[in-house]
């Protein structure tokens, strides 16, 4: 197996990319901590210049990077929630597993980052950084407010995720994301209910409204 | 039309066993085998790790697509079936959640037809019976709903990464969402845990 090929944009000899992407996807199948996610990291974006159907690994990168960013905008959310003395206890205890299962998708995602050779951003860290995702954190008054806004954050993870399905190419993180995407919408439906909306509204949960 | 079928077994054990419960999909051709994925999705796809490339010409991308979304339609399709054997078990609110859910299976197999058409394709059809368990009340019909929800999953979630077209990939995405709202719904009528797992994949955890 060659670590690496050289490839000028624009005729590429689609044979040789096609053996050499089989090569890296069995590495990468086999594990990436045997020194798969070194080739992907220093060779793939060679391939990408000339065909943008290969795994852009750059580019699963920066997506799971703003999903990382996401999830833990959405931990701060819960904890600010849990904090706030808004709420009753049988929604504390619904709002407890939502921040666990968050915490859960950004590590989840973070491992698969690190596996890729990319490094995390920083941590958000407060009520500034949820602003750049959803407003209105500061305006909460009751409990129904909360819920509201955790709805609001929920459905845009929902689009997110489901923009990233277009991009993403590598298995395994189509797999992941698509599980987390999923709980989710198991979240949005908990969540409604709660302020007795429609808990299924739509057919196809694309997080746009 | 009966849309109820008959098949027998033993519905208790099916639905207390989940090594029966199994055999009954395995039997319906929609295998969740030993690593959960789909038998059909498999066969319809090769090596599990193979995705497109640059050898695959826009022929056979269409093709491997055309396949793997069929295996879907099928699964929608039994599920539209399912929900319509299901709904003359319950009344009341359930009744109305299950023929909502129904509408949106549908919409998904009405979706999934158009994009194969897209393709090139032909839409399979819905088999004229389905060989279901006996669902003979509301708990029967939600414990059955919610396996074939979570087989549904599985088996998407298994397709996913074959599909070559990015807004196909989006679309599944948005239906295994859809899917996972309704099983959330269907745990908390049956007085469980609506979101047991911070991941969904459709397999028992």
């Amino acid at each position: 197996m060659t670590g690496r090929i050289a490839i000028a944009d624009g005729d590429a000899d689609s044979g040789a990319i096609a053996a050499f992407e089989r090569d890296r996807r069995d590495l990468l199948r086999r594990g990436f901590a045997l020194g798969g996610a070194a080739i992907a990291a220093s060779s793939v974006p060679l391939l990408l210049s000339v065909r943008n159907a290969f795994a852009q690994t750059s580019g699963d990168a920066e997506i799971l990077q703003k999903a990382i960013n996401l999830e833990q905008v959405a931990v701060i959310v819960y904890d600010a929630a849990l904090a706030g003395g808004l709420l009753t206890s049988a929604v504390t205890r619904i709002a407890r597993r939502l921040r666990a299962h968050e915490q859960q998708h950004a590590d989840a995602l973070t491992t698969a980052l690190t596996d890729l050779g990319g490094t995390p951003s920083a941590a958000p860290k407060g009520v500034a950084d949820v602003e750049k995702v959803v407003k209105g954190l500061g305006d909460v008054r009751t409990q129904g407010d909360l819920v509201s806004f955790a709805i609001e954050l929920e459905t845009a993870a929902v689009a997110a995720y489901h923009e990233a399905h277009a991009k993403l190419v590598e298995t395994r993180l189509l797999q992941t994301g698509a599980s987390i995407m999923a709980s989710e919408g198991q979240h949005l439906v908990v969540l409604r209910r709660l302020v007795h909306k429609d808990p299924v509204p739509n057919a196809f949960e694309t997080g746009t409204t | 039309m009966d849309p109820y079928t008959e098949t027998g077994m033993d519905i208790d054990r099916f639905l207390r066993d989940p090594q029966s419960r199994r055999r009954f999909f395995e039997r319906s051709g929609v295998l969740v085998g030993a690593a959960g994925g789909s038998a059909m999705f498999l066969a319809a796809c090769g090596d599990s790790a193979t995705t497109p490339n640059a050898a695959t010409g826009p022929d056979e991308s269409d093709q491997a697509d055309v396949e793997i979304l069929n295996g879907a339609l099928d699964l929608e399709l039994m599920a539209v079936a399912a929900y319509k054997a299901g709904a003359g078990r319950l009344e009341g609110r359930m009744l109305e959640v299950v023929k909502r859910f129904l509408e949106q299976e549908q919409a998904h197999a009405d979706g999934l037809a158009a994009a194969i058409k897209d393709a090139g394709g032909q839409p399979n059809r819905a088999k004229s019976s389905y060989d279901f368990p006996a669902m003979r009340d509301q708990t029967d019909v939600l414990r059955f709903a919610v396996d074939l929800e979570n087989t549904a999953i599985a088996a998407y979630i298994d397709a996913l990464p074959k599909l070559t077209q990015g807004d196909l990939r989006a679309t599944a995405a948005s239906i295994i969402t859809n899917e996972a709202e309704h099983v959330a719904v269907l745990l908390e009528a049956l007085g469980e845990n609506p979101m047991p797992s911070a991941f969904v994949t459709g397999k028992a955890t």
